[in-house]
């Protein structure tokens, strides 16, 4: 009887125990399936994972490394009011800027092939054909080269960040200064810019084109006419106020823009200064400001003031205002309207005197300005007119000039101009070489300009 | 005279110290070159940062012309996010005069998002200026591909945590949060475009690769000669009778290209013109960069269904 009740318990138990058994095979099943599915999914997410990052990493192998700190561990989140800055870059301290470092250190880290610098090629032919007494007297807008085509200025420019704190600028400029098959060759510029200078200060120092008012500073392919305007040239000479010192700029955190500038230069131009003394220096000042007026046109205006020593050791005093206005409807490639002004205001003390002795001394103030006006209704033509005015800066009497001109612009790096300009000069007196005259002057302009290579944005 | 100057440098200094007297707990301040970069740093800097930027969705960015604007933006910003591949290289100017040593290139704070992105048109042989106005480094126009968000933002992440690295963790998190919207959007596109995969588009500036090739679009031409460069009568004339041959049903083109000329093109050949968000604010309605994205799914899929 206990056997048969023991058989019985047995084949109860195992009656029922087998669901029980099935039941948890099939949920083991499930989640075997389930568990796989996962792993599967897991799989996928991390085969892809690695390629995307092998291939991250391939790219990044195939860079040069950057000059930049690497990224921190990341902290625990802090609250905002504890402020930004840990990463910041921190100016450097003057010992930072005295230390001696590598220059060269990041060529070390260039790839195969690839230069650390930009460089660019500009070219510029310029034109003119005018009266046969103009010619004589060696009197047009290019001196000496009167009824010639030739090469003005071919430019090549070299720039680029030195190291993470400074950049340089290099421009050597050939070009026919005097009619004939040579062509010389000059330094145009050498410049390094300190660019990480605390309080919103930079210097720049070496040879450069000083910032007096809005052309000065431009070099002639980028001129927006053909010539550079008359005021300019009889002030500061075909050049331009080219010099060799330093300029500061402080640029204030300002709600508007506004950058001061101060130079200190030799004075070596010999048409305004000429003394090239740093113990009696040309000292330099400008201010400068910006106003958007909407998203489509904006102004620009600014003065600026040169003071040094002639040659004579008598002062001179240049003060000029810029004034510049650029209309570009929405999604133009260019401005539609650009209309701009300059003038200088010279005071300068001269000797006075006869063929035999020297009288006395005076000052001679002096004023000559310009305004331009250039619409661009198409993206390959534009149509412009310049007005001059300007007196002697030290001879008696003045000129004015008028100048219309038309541009072509078969693509960004390639313009050809042609322009008309009639100058009317009050005095015949200095402008009768080899007995000619050039009291009044018709010419005809032309000019080509191409760019090769790297070319640095315009500015406004 | 002497006193008017000093008067001069007085209020200026006074105005100087004020503005730079703000409170320390103040928000980062980015500047972003292209407003899809804007657009993309504010989705990964949240409340921590403000963003401005130096261009609009209207303008070709190749060719902005530098405004002392752009370096008032930039003498204030703690960083600067910029595109990369030649495509802003005009910030390099507005950086120099913005007299600001953290974004001068090489510091912390400047942030080139290119990094890691599987650039497209590479070019494969010698470069010059007779191809136009040509990338040597590839086609630079890879944030119209929302693909590639993940790869841009993690560069903002790392760039934003190099100059902010206390707030890591909340970009990171603003980060995921951002890439599970566009997430959500991205199926919905995939499925919009599937009709019209494998349809031929003109375009009007090569711009449009990462956008097309996302969504299995073909490029068959280009209104431009060449990068840049109008387009002579004869090539117009090629392109027109190309597009007849190969059924191009849709040209595209940004706001700043010539609507006239692509027009006429479209209607010489019988296709419709499309007029995409180039970037964020390309298009009235393409305010942020999923709505921009958003908007150029839905006109071009519309466009190319018969």
């Amino acid at each position: 009887m206990r056997v048969w009740i023991i058989t019985g318990l047995l084949v109860g138990l195992v009656i029922s125990a087998t669901p029980v058994g099935a039941q948890e095979a099939e949920t083991l099943r499930r989640e075997l399936e389930q568990m796989r599915k996962q792993f599967e999914n897991a799989q996928q997410q991390y085969q892809k994972a690695i390629e995307t990052l092998s291939e991250r990493l391939r790219r990044l192998e195939t860079r040069p490394e950057p000059v930049v700190a690497p990224p921190a561990p990341p902290p625990p989140t802090t609250p905002l009011a504890q402020g930004l800055g840990q990463g910041q870059m921190a100016p450097p301290s003057a010992t930072d800027i005295l230390r001696p470092r590598q220059p060269f250190g990041l060529y070390q880290q260039r790839g195969t092939g690839q230069l650390l610098f930009d460089m660019g090629i500009a070219g510029d032919f310029v034109g003119n054909i005018t009266q046969p007494n103009v010619d004589k007297a060696n009197a047009g807008t290019f001196t000496g080269r009167e009824n010639r085509f030739f090469p003005r200025e071919v430019e090549l420019a070299l720039f680029g960040q030195i190291d993470p704190f400074a950049r340089g600028e290099v421009r050597i400029e050939a070009g026919e200064e005097t009619p004939g098959p040579e062509t010389t060759v000059r330094l145009a510029e050498a410049h390094l810019t300190l660019l990480t200078l605390p309080y919103g200060l930079q210097l720049k120092m070496g040879q450069m084109r000083a910032r007096f008012g809005l052309t000065n500073v431009i070099h002639e392919h980028d001129l927006p006419f053909v010539d550079r305007p008359d005021v300019l040239r009889v002030f500061f000479g075909e050049e331009g106020l080219s010099e060799k010192g330093a300029e500061f700029t402080w640029v204030p955190d300002l709600p508007f823009y506004l950058e001061a500038l101060a130079g200190v230069f030799n004075g070596d131009n010999e048409t305004a200064f000429g003394r090239g003394k740093l113990n009696e220096p040309l000292v330099t000042g400008r201010l400068r400001s910006f106003l958007e007026l909407s998203d489509t046109s904006a102004i620009q205006f600014g003065a600026s003031l040169a003071h040094g020593t002639t040659a004579d050791r008598l002062r001179s005093t240049l003060i000029g205002y810029e004034i510049k206005y650029k209309y570009r409807p929405d999604g133009w490639l260019h401005p539609l309207l650009t209309l701009a002004s300059e003038g200088i205001y010279s005071i300068r003390r001269v000797e006075v005197s006869d063929d035999t002795a020297v009288f006395e001394k005076r000052t001679r103030d002096r004023f000559g300005w310009y305004g331009h006006a250039e619409l661009q209704p198409l993206r390959r033509w534009a149509f412009g007119a310049r007005y001059d005015s300007t007196q002697y800066p030290v001879n008696p009497g003045w000129q004015w000039a008028v100048e219309p001109y038309v541009s072509f612009f078969p693509s960004e790096f390639l313009r050809f101009r042609l322009a008309y300009k009639h100058t009317d000069r009050s005095h015949r007196d200095g402008f009768t070489d080899n007995g000619g005259s050039a009291r009044i002057m018709d010419e005809l302009l032309f000019q080509a300009s191409f760019i090769l290579g790297a070319h640095p944005a315009h500015p406004f | 005279m002497r006193r008017w100057i000093f008067a001069l440098f007085a209020i200026v200094a006074a105005l100087t110290l004020t503005a730079a007297g703000a409170p320390a707990a103040r928000k980062l301040r980015v500047v972003a070159t292209i407003p899809d970069l804007k657009a993309l740093t504010e989705a990964v800097g949240g409340d921590l940062v403000d963003v401005d930027t130096l261009s609009r969705g209207t303008v070709n960015a190749h060719e902005m012309e530098v405004r002392p604007s752009m370096m008032l933006k930039l003498r204030k910003a703690d960083a600067l996010v910029e595109n990369g591949l030649e495509l802003d290289m005009w910030v390099d100017v507005a950086v120099q005069g913005a007299n600001n040593a953290n974004v001068v290139r090489g510091a912390p704070g400047v942030i080139d998002i290119s990094r890691g992105i599987s650039v497209l048109e590479v070019p494969s042989v010698r470069v010059d200026r007779s191809m136009g106005d040509v990338h040597p480094l590839g086609n630079p126009h890879y944030s119209l591909d929302p693909g590639l968000a993940p790869i841009i933002t993690q560069n903002i992440v790392d760039g934003l945590s190099r100059v902010a690295p206390e707030h890591r963790t909340t970009f990171e998190h603003n980060r995921q949060v951002f890439l599970g919207q566009l997430d959500q959007h991205m199926a919905e596109w995939t499925k919009i475009m599937e009709p019209v995969k494998g349809s031929k588009v003109v375009v009007y500036h090569p711009q449009w690769i990462y956008f097309l090739a996302r969504f299995g679009l073909l490029e068959a031409g280009w209104v431009e000669d060449r990068p840049g460069i109008p387009p002579s009568p004869q090539h117009l004339v090629r392109l027109v009778r190309k597009m007849k041959d190969e059924g191009v049903k849709a040209l595209i083109y940004a706001p700043w290209n010539d609507q006239k000329l692509a027009t006429r093109v479209a209607e010489e050949a019988g296709a419709k013109t499309v007029l995409l968000a180039q970037m964020v604010g390309g298009v009235k309605g393409a305010d942020s960069y999923i709505s921009a994205i958003d908007y150029n799914v839905k006109t071009l899929a519309k466009a190319l269904r018969p």
